[in-house]
């Protein structure tokens, strides 16, 4: 067996009669930051939901640390830290208060590295979550996952609702501390820019299944943004290895895997009408968007 | 195989301390409507015993016996809907603020078993409730105690208890109207709940709930598992 | 857990729907007939009642004899002897014997006894007026008494202390005319709105009947002299202005007394065997008779014509009870029984299930395949949920369908 802190085995999920993912599987290695990217309803939530407990699949199952999330010992979660989307917590609470609420569950509690980061916050012990900025609760969200000291962190859309600032704060301080104490991250977000400083694989949803599963850095070596140049009408290259080609006017566009001699032979092969064929390295994001589509 | 096994040894006795947690945190969301609702009921239960001095101020303890006895007079109607409104707003007091964002995810999330944390939480309510209720009652213990015989005493206290066991009742019946989460399941819900309570208001007479009482309040303690099917719908991912 | 709330969850849509349901359905049909207003006529020896009718309030009696209302006054000169006398008709004589204005005044009297009455919570202490203060209105006591196995206690109002001196005078007293405490039976009027005070009717703890009073602040104790074997149920005090009677009595047989005054003599009354804790009783007397009403449950009345003098029977007159309507019979088939916490015969709260009907179990069946049908399983995985539905019928099934999983 492999050294995977999540392992999920053939997911099939249905909200009603409308399939959200079939016998989806994957697994992520112990101190591996993982994001999951996919367009709305591609079944990220749905993913986060299972992995966190709070939904039951149609069929599969999913492992954390080995223990099937259904039947999971309560202790087994003082060691995974979950944030949830837009940074949700006791916002009735006051800094000092949401503190000393949690440490009691915790046995690894690490109460300094809470203070360290709300000393950067300039904000009163005594203050309520409730009259922070969203970015203030973040880092609020932050600490208390960070104090919790977990192996495992599962953070659902942590760049909902923050600004640029908090954002990159957010995502240096998480990297830094996932890298130097060993941390496995599963995470999702809708901006795709941050994931690409953050994370080290990514899996990408489309409907109802994985579209692919590789370390980012891979993923951005081997992907390629082609353009060209229709000389004529005809048709546009079909083959699945190449992805989502598009014409606007008379210019053409798709990504692919494959080295530019192999695309220049489908495009042959298939007599598409092309010119100036070039082939450019991309971001996370273009990479995200060619590969999935815009729609 | 892994380390969240081996770290994990000293669980039991910290078990406490995550039971004073949970009840910490109950206690920021309730403290200022407790102290509130024990203040505000204990201050109707006085107005009403007031009255009853100044009945025997103005007409005479033998009147206030004969009206008590002849036209079956408690003198404390007034109060009979305030401890089911006071259960039914520290339920919401406690578990709407758990419900906004799904903090129940939080909630739920911690190394603490699920439905013990529903427990821990619905006792920690039902103790400040009985606390508030025990307040009144002994107001009122107190002041008849003094004024009448035992008789008149217990019936009138006999009279008030389903109002208070009602209260409890509207306590547990709310909490599983909040915890639940679809909107079709919770107007249902709120039918049923509706439709209980009832049952706690339909005494044609003074003392009429003496042989139900017991069963009532078995069947009143028992409202709480109801709450445990909310989580669990919660879990199964029920959503609108 | 989660398995014991559900079945929670079930029981109570249940005892909701099983309350609410027939509830509602009854709501449907309209108030059920009742009988007509029904008195013994001491002139024409028949029972004489009035209607309302379509052609307006008729008047009859069991001799097939049709009235004016003018004539049903006079057959009923006790009854209507105020609208007699303003109308200057009252007889000088009823059936040969004399009678004036104020015999009917000083003669009438009305009992009513309802179960609710009769199975009321009381709280067990009374008050015990002064019987003889030489003031012509009666005065509230300023205490009251109980009676435990200690004797009879008084406590006084103002200060909400016993009473020694009192408790212990009338304790005495009673233990020496043979009470044996405690009490079984209490009965009085302890009201000041009533002509006199007689005191109270008391058994004892073996059975035995005494009358207690207070006069000018002293007891006064009799023992009554019972039938051998006569065992006391129920005791009315009745203080009418006639003072004919210091009571009636039921015994446990269903027996219905009269206690006259004076002789304390006890009188059985020719009426079959009551149960007052279910059946109505309303007496309306006069000096020559009595018509005494008993209502049963199920709405059958019967009317029974009793002599004054001799407390035996005169005449009876029977109404069944109102046949069951088309609804009330279908309901048999619909509900397998209902639910109620309320009566009308008591002022307790309690869960009653009433009206068990066998035929609801074809309903059942019915309604537990079609869950399986619904539902799309099979009736052996669901045997718990199709048997509950057989036995509680549509109330298992509606709340089932609301609250069980898809």
């Amino acid at each position: 067996m492999t050294d995977n802190i999540i392992e999920c085995r053939s997911l099939t999920h249905y909200y009603g009669k409308r399939l959200i993912y079939e016998n989806l599987s994957f697994g992520v290695p112990r101190g591996r930051i993982l994001g999951l990217l996919g367009k709305n309803g591609t079944g990220k939530t749905t993913t986060i939901n299972i992995l966190s407990g709070y939904l039951k699949p149609r069929s599969g199952a999913c492992y954390i640390f080995g223990e099937n999330i259904q039947e999971m010992d309560p202790r087994t979660r003082q060691n995974i830290g979950l944030l949830i989307e837009g940074h949700i917590q006791y916002t009735f609470m006051s800094i000092a208060q949401i503190e000393k609420f949690y440490a009691p569950f915790y046995p690894r509690w690490n109460r300094a590295a809470y203070y360290e980061l709300m000393d950067k916050l300039h904000v009163a012990p005594g203050q309520r979550i409730s009259r922070m900025s969203c970015g203030q609760r973040s880092q609020v969200a932050l600490g208390l996952i960070l104090a919790q000291n977990p192996d495992l962190l599962v953070l659902d859309d942590f760049s909902l609702g923050l600004d640029p600032g908090y954002r990159r704060l957010f995502i240096e301080y998480l990297r830094e501390y996932a890298k130097a104490e060993n941390k496995t991250v599963f995470l999702t977000s809708h901006i795709i820019q941050d994931m690409e400083r953050l994370i080290d694989d990514c899996i990408m949803l489309d409907y109802g299944r994985i579209l692919l599963q590789k370390p980012v850095g891979e993923l951005l070596d081997t992907v390629r943004q082609y353009t060209f140049t229709m000389t004529a009408e005809g048709p546009l290259p079909e083959d699945e290895r190449i992805y989502h080609p598009s014409a606007i006017r008379n210019s053409g566009e798709f990504f692919s895997f494959l080295p530019e001699e192999e695309v220049r032979r489908i495009l042959d092969a298939q007599k598409v009408p092309y010119a100036g064929l070039e082939s450019r390295r991309v971001g996370l994001e273009d990479a995200f968007i060619g590969l999935t589509g815009k729609y | 195989m892994f380390r969240a096994r081996t770290y994990n040894s000293g669980y039991g006795p910290t078990k406490r301390y995550m039971e004073k947690a949970i009840f910490y945190k109950e206690w920021i969301k309730t403290r200022w409507y407790f102290l509130l609702s024990t203040l505000l009921l204990a201050a109707f239960t006085g107005y009403c015993l007031l009255n009853v001095s100044r009945i025997i101020e103005f007409k005479g303890a033998v009147h206030l016996w004969e009206v008590m006895l002849e036209r079956d007079a408690v003198f404390v109607d007034l109060l009979t809907y305030l401890p089911l409104l006071a259960g039914l707003l520290m339920a919401v007091f406690q578990f709407v603020p758990e419900m906004q964002q799904s903090r129940l995810k939080l909630t739920l999330h911690l190394p603490y078993p699920h439905y013990r944390m529903v427990a821990s939480m619905l006792l920690y309510g039902t103790l400040a409730l009985c606390v508030t209720y025990l307040v009144s009652l002994a107001l009122i213990g107190i002041c008849f105690d003094a004024l009448v015989a035992r008789e008149l005493f217990a019936r009138v206290v006999l009279t008030a208890l389903p109002w208070y066991a009602a209260g409890l009742a509207a306590y547990f019946l709310t909490a599983w109207v909040c915890l639940e989460p679809t909107w079709k399941r919770r107007i249902l819900n709120m039918l049923v709940g509706a439709g209980v309570l009832r049952i706690f208001f339909l005494a044609p007479a003074p003392e009429a709930y003496n042989a139900f009482l017991p069963g009532l309040t078995l069947f009143t303690l028992l409202l709480s598992l109801l709450g445990m099917l909310s989580v669990y719908r919660f879990k199964t991912g029920e959503q609108d | 857990m989660i398995r014991t709330s559900k079945i929670l969850l079930y029981f109570i849509a249940t005892v909701l729907l099983a309350w609410t349901l027939p509830w509602a359905y009854g709501l449907l049909g309209g108030a059920s007939p009742s009988a007509p207003f029904t008195l013994y006529s001491s002139v024409s020896g028949e029972f004489s009642w009035l209607e309302a009718t379509d052609r307006g309030i008729e008047y009859q009696d069991a001799a097939g004899r049709r009235f004016t209302d003018k004539q049903f006054d006079s057959i009923l000169p006790f009854f209507y002897y105020r609208q007699l006398i303003s109308d200057n008709r009252f007889p000088d004589s009823i059936r040969g014997v004399a009678v004036t204005p104020k015999l009917a005044q000083a003669g009438n009297f009305m009992f009513r006894s309802s179960p609710r009455q009769v199975n009321a919570n009381v709280p067990g202490i009374y008050p015990l007026l002064e019987s003889m203060s030489g003031r012509v209105d009666l005065e509230a006591s300023d205490d009251v008494f109980r009676i435990d196995r200690n004797g009879i206690t008084f406590i006084d109002c103002e200060t909400n202390t016993v009473k020694a001196d009192k408790s212990a005078a009338f304790t005495e007293m009673m233990r020496k005319k043979g009470f044996v405490f405690p009490a079984r039976v209490i009965a009085g009027n302890p009201t000041t709105r009533k002509e006199y005070d007689e005191g109270f009717f008391i058994t004892d703890n073996e059975g035995k009947l005494f009358h207690l009073k207070q006069t000018k602040g002293r007891p006064f104790v009799r023992a009554v002299e019972l039938p051998e074997g006569l065992e006391v149920a129920q005791i009315f005090v009745t203080e009418y202005r006639g003072r004919q009677y210091f009571a009636f009595l039921t015994d446990k047989a269903g027996q219905f007394y009269a206690l006259t005054t004076g002789d304390y003599a006890l009188h059985p009354v020719a009426i079959p065997p009551l149960d007052l804790t279910r059946q109505g009783v309303m007496i309306v007397g006069n000096p020559f008779d009595w018509t005494v009403k008993v209502s049963d449950t199920d709405g059958a009345e019967h009317f029974y014509a009793i002599d004054g003098e001799t407390f035996g029977r005169l005449k009876e007159l029977h109404y069944p009870a109102p046949e069951p309507t088309a609804l009330e019979k279908a309901g048999k088939f619909v509900f397998p029984f209902r639910l109620s916490f309320t009566s009308g015969s008591d002022t307790e709260v309690v869960p009653r299930v009433t009206d068990i009907s066998a035929w609801a179990l074809i309903l059942g069946l019915v309604l537990a395949a079609a869950f399986c049908v619904i539902r799309k399983t099979n009736p052996v995985r669901q045997a718990p949920q199709c048997l509950f539905i057989l036995v509680c019928g549509l109330y298992a099934f509606i709340g089932l369908l609301l609250f069980s999983r898809k």
